[in-house]
């Protein structure tokens, strides 16, 4: 890997899963989720995703959820220089959504701003993961910065990302989509299925009941097929996302992964909502 | 021409005393009409609705002084048309708009002409429902004047014709238990059909006055009701409404004792409640009644029929439509009881919401001044009760402006699924234009959800084999008695055992007027231990009546 010119980086909210990240040397900077006064980094090992989203319910105060520090972005693409990285590509959740790409224009300027391309992946979760993962694939070939940049943007433009929202109490304390909450209403029970795309949060449909949710997110992921790349997301549901990805056996690829979301974004979605990020064959072409 | 006929039939002068007339009578049977409903559920208001309709088809014709036949039947069926309430008004509105239909061609009023128009009023009424039921008001239009078309020639006397069609209405009504099961176990006879044949007694009684408009000039002040039309065309007098609260009110004395005090008297209610109706000369006078008899007076409204008179512009029944462009959109009215069901559909996006419901039909108006709030090339009504589908499919016919699709929701529960399954088709983006397809869609959302509505019964009654006792719960679902209990969980809990299925994860719990937040949430924590496998929800509804209303899905 010596002969690697560019470093493919990311924040922790890209939800690759940990081999994918040690295969192709990919770079992820932590988000923070905050409890209780505490600050802890959401990088798998100091917060234990189970115990987080079985207490989450009972919480009185919502978590909230940090950027990495200025410092922290900065020390982290010095390491890749240092490391020998010519340039790197760090892509991220939207800005739309969050202050992690402003600390890490910080962080990149700090050392060499030139060096770095900042991307705004536009996604979220594996949305964004299936960008990185693309990028880190033809790092590792020594694609140039150019292919690099284009194939994530074909990645982004053949990815969707649809789910479940099982309950809106949690999107409506975060107030991070409050155009999202006010179309839903408040008064009623109601689990939208909801769009990830132009990193912004939409709904596609409503339904009061989880069956015919799943139905249409069913439909929805039926409608991409022929799929390259598929993750089925949850949070805190993993029989719930077996019970799906079973129910669409027959489009399912290879490459296909349950995963987990990560707390900076279940603490916002809440349990037990499920989704899948997909990518179609067609963005080879 | 015709001239023969004008001298021994009715002018429009005469039909609008004996209207007046009728109207007066039919006032005295309002309670009587009520109290045929036949559940043993509070919404015996078929008589009052009938009333209402009829007293603003009058509204119409109250200050013309015209001899036009055509004009005056026209104006009286296009009132009832705007005032018709539940589902026996707007049958009722029906049957006066085929009539009139009937008589636009007519100088006078024969009985070969009036014959034809009873004929074309019941077509009329029976073309209005979707699905008519026999042994109801239709039967009895219909068995009425087909008693008439054998019986009616020229030689016939106009009052001989309308007696015969009473009294065929007469025995038609006696026979519309056979025809109606329901009607046969509660004892009753259809309260619908029942207000018709008081109508039609009304017009029949007026007798010679109907018959020759020469005698019928002096006001007649023998009889109640006569007095409708006793209003010289220089005074309205004063329309004044209250509502008697207290104790061991007697609705018999109390209507006694105002019957002197004015005109189109009207009261109803129990012991205590009792509303109070009456058009006067000097409003004073019932009001200190009311005030003496120690009852406490609220809701009082007393308005200057005079000057309510002038300011009403003159409507007709063809009304262009307006010049100017609406834009291309859609609004949703919904018809709801109560605050916190408001609440909900205009959480969810309804432009307009219209409090009613079960014992409180809205008004074609009341659809018609929503439809033109909504200001939108396309309106949707979910009327959300099965006795308003009637009056909002005759607003959507009426608003000939803009088309207004009505969604036959029979329930609160099914209006709030089909408006979820609308906006949920716009979320999707898919086919924006096709609204179409989108009322497709809301059709079978609202079908797909079961609804109980939990209510007390206000008598004793023996029902689908049910005992039930005055003062039990009472659970239906679908327009039937599911089961009747003692508290509000035993007979919500026998409900659900008869209306659960297998596919239903959610149970929604709207709690009514009058039910702490607090004992709707323990209610929900114990049903929850009995159905583990199901999701709750709890919203507050506000709406009266019924303490619960529940939607599964």
């Amino acid at each position: 890997m010596t002969s690697k010119r560019i470093q493919v980086a990311a924040d922790s909210v890209c939800d690759l899963p940990d081999e994918i990240v040690r295969n192709l040397d990919i770079r992820i900077i932590p988000t923070y989720v905050n409890i209780g006064g505490q600050s802890i980094p959401d990088d798998g090992v100091g917060l234990d995703r189970q115990a987080f989203y079985r207490q989450l319910p009972s919480m009185t105060a919502q978590p909230t959820t940090a950027a990495p520090s200025p410092g922290e972005a900065e020390a982290f693409y010095r390491n890749m220089l240092n490391d020998g990285a010519e340039n790197i590509v760090s892509i991220h959740v939207p800005e739309r959504l969050s202050g992690v790409l402003n600390t890490m224009r910080l962080g990149a300027r700090a050392v060499d701003a030139e060096r770095v391309r900042l991307v705004d992946s536009l996604q979220l979760t594996f949305g964004i993961g299936l960008q990185v993962w693309a990028a880190a694939e033809l790092a590792v070939e020594g694609a140039s910065l150019n292919d690099i940049l284009e194939a994530i943007e074909r990645v982004r433009q053949h990815t969707e990302v649809y789910a479940i929202i099982d309950t809106m109490q949690y999107l409506q304390r975060s107030g991070r989509v409050n155009s999202l909450v006010a179309g839903i209403g408040t008064l009623l029970k109601i689990k939208p299925i909801v769009r990830v795309a132009d990193g912004d949060i939409t709904a596609l449909a409503r339904s009061r009941t989880w069956s015919r949710a799943e139905a249409k997110l069913k439909a929805l992921t039926q409608d991409q097929a022929p799929l390259d790349r598929l993750a089925v997301l949850h949070i805190d549901n993993r029989l719930g996302a077996e019970r799906f990805l079973d129910s669409i056996r027959e489009i399912a690829p290879q490459e296909t992964h349950i995963i987990e979301v990560c707390p900076t974004l279940g603490a916002h979605i809440g349990p037990g909502s499920i989704g899948v990020a997909t990518l179609n064959q067609d963005w080879r072409n | 021409m015709s001239s023969c006929r004008k001298k021994h039939g009715v002018d429009g002068k005469a039909l609008k005393r004996a209207l007046a007339s009728a109207i007066g009578q039919f006032s005295q049977h309002v309670e009587r009409i009520n109290a045929m409903n036949v559940f043993p559920v509070p919404d015996g208001d078929t008589g009052i609705n009938m009333y209402h309709t009829l007293q603003r088809a009058y509204s119409e014709i109250s200050d013309i002084d015209s001899s036009d036949l055509p004009e005056v039947s026209r104006r009286f069926a296009y009132g009832a048309l705007m005032g018709a309430r539940g589902n026996s008004g707007t049958i009722l509105s029906q049957l006066l708009k085929g009539f009139a239909e009937e008589l636009q061609t007519a100088e006078a009023l024969d009985t070969p002409a009036f014959a034809l128009a009873c004929k074309r009023a019941a077509q009329f009424a029976y073309e209005a429902v979707t699905s008519p039921v026999e042994g109801t008001i239709l039967t009895v239009a219909r068995e009425a004047t087909e008693t008439l078309e054998l019986h009616a020639d020229d030689d016939l006397a106009l009052s001989e014709a309308l007696r015969i069609l009473v009294r065929a209405a007469q025995e038609s009504l006696r026979r519309t238990p056979e025809l109606l099961p329901i009607l046969k176990e509660s004892g009753v006879v259809d309260s619908g059909a029942l207000g018709l044949v008081s109508f039609l007694e009304g017009l029949a009684s007026t007798d010679g006055k109907f018959d020759s408009p020469e005698k019928a000039e002096s006001p007649a002040a023998a009889g109640p009701g006569v007095a409708l039309d006793s209003s010289s065309e220089a005074s309205y007098g004063y329309d004044v409404q209250f509502l008697m609260l207290g104790k061991d009110l007697n609705i018999a004395q109390i209507r006694q004792d105002l019957e002197q005090a004015g005109w189109s008297l009207l009261v109803v209610g129990d012991d205590s409640t009792v509303k109070v109706h009456i058009h006067v000369d000097n409003p004073a006078l019932p009001i200190n009644y009311a005030v003496q008899s120690g009852a406490t007076l609220d809701d009082i409204v007393i308005e200057n029929m005079e000057l309510q008179s002038r300011r009403r512009p003159r409507q007709e029944i063809s009304a262009p439509p307006p010049e100017h462009q609406r834009p291309e959109s859609y609004g949703v009215i919904a018809v709801a009881p109560g605050e916190g069901l408001r609440a909900v559909f205009e959480d969810l996006g309804c432009e307009a919401v219209i409090p009613g419901g079960q014992g409180r039909n809205p008004s074609v108006e009341d659809f018609l001044v929503s439809i033109k709030s909504v200001n939108a090339s396309r309106a949707i009504i979910l009327p959300n009760n099965r006795n308003i589908i009637m009056t909002a499919r005759q607003a959507a016919e009426t608003a000939d402006e803009i088309r207004v699709d009505v969604l036959p929701t029979t329930s609160v529960v099914a209006g709030i699924s089909a408006l979820i399954a609308l906006r949920s088709f716009e979320d999707s983006g898919e086919d924006g234009g096709d609204l179409d397809s989108a009322i497709d869609e809301m059709r079978a959302a609202g079908q797909r959800v079961s609804s109980i509505e939990i209510t007390r019964a206000t008598r004793d009654s023996r029902l689908g084999g049910l005992a039930i006792r005055c003062g039990d719960f009472l659970a239906t679902g679908d327009g039937q008695i599911l089961v009747a209990g003692a508290t509000i969980e035993a007979s919500l809990r026998d409900a659900l055992a008869k209306v659960l299925k297998a596919e239903h994860e959610l149970l929604t719990l709207y709690y009514g007027d009058g039910i702490q937040e607090r004992e709707a949430g323990e209610l929900i924590e114990r049903l929850s231990f009995f159905y583990s496998e199901l999701e709750f929800d709890l919203v507050f509804g506000g709406q009266d009546l019924y303490p619960y209303l529940i939607g599964l899905e």
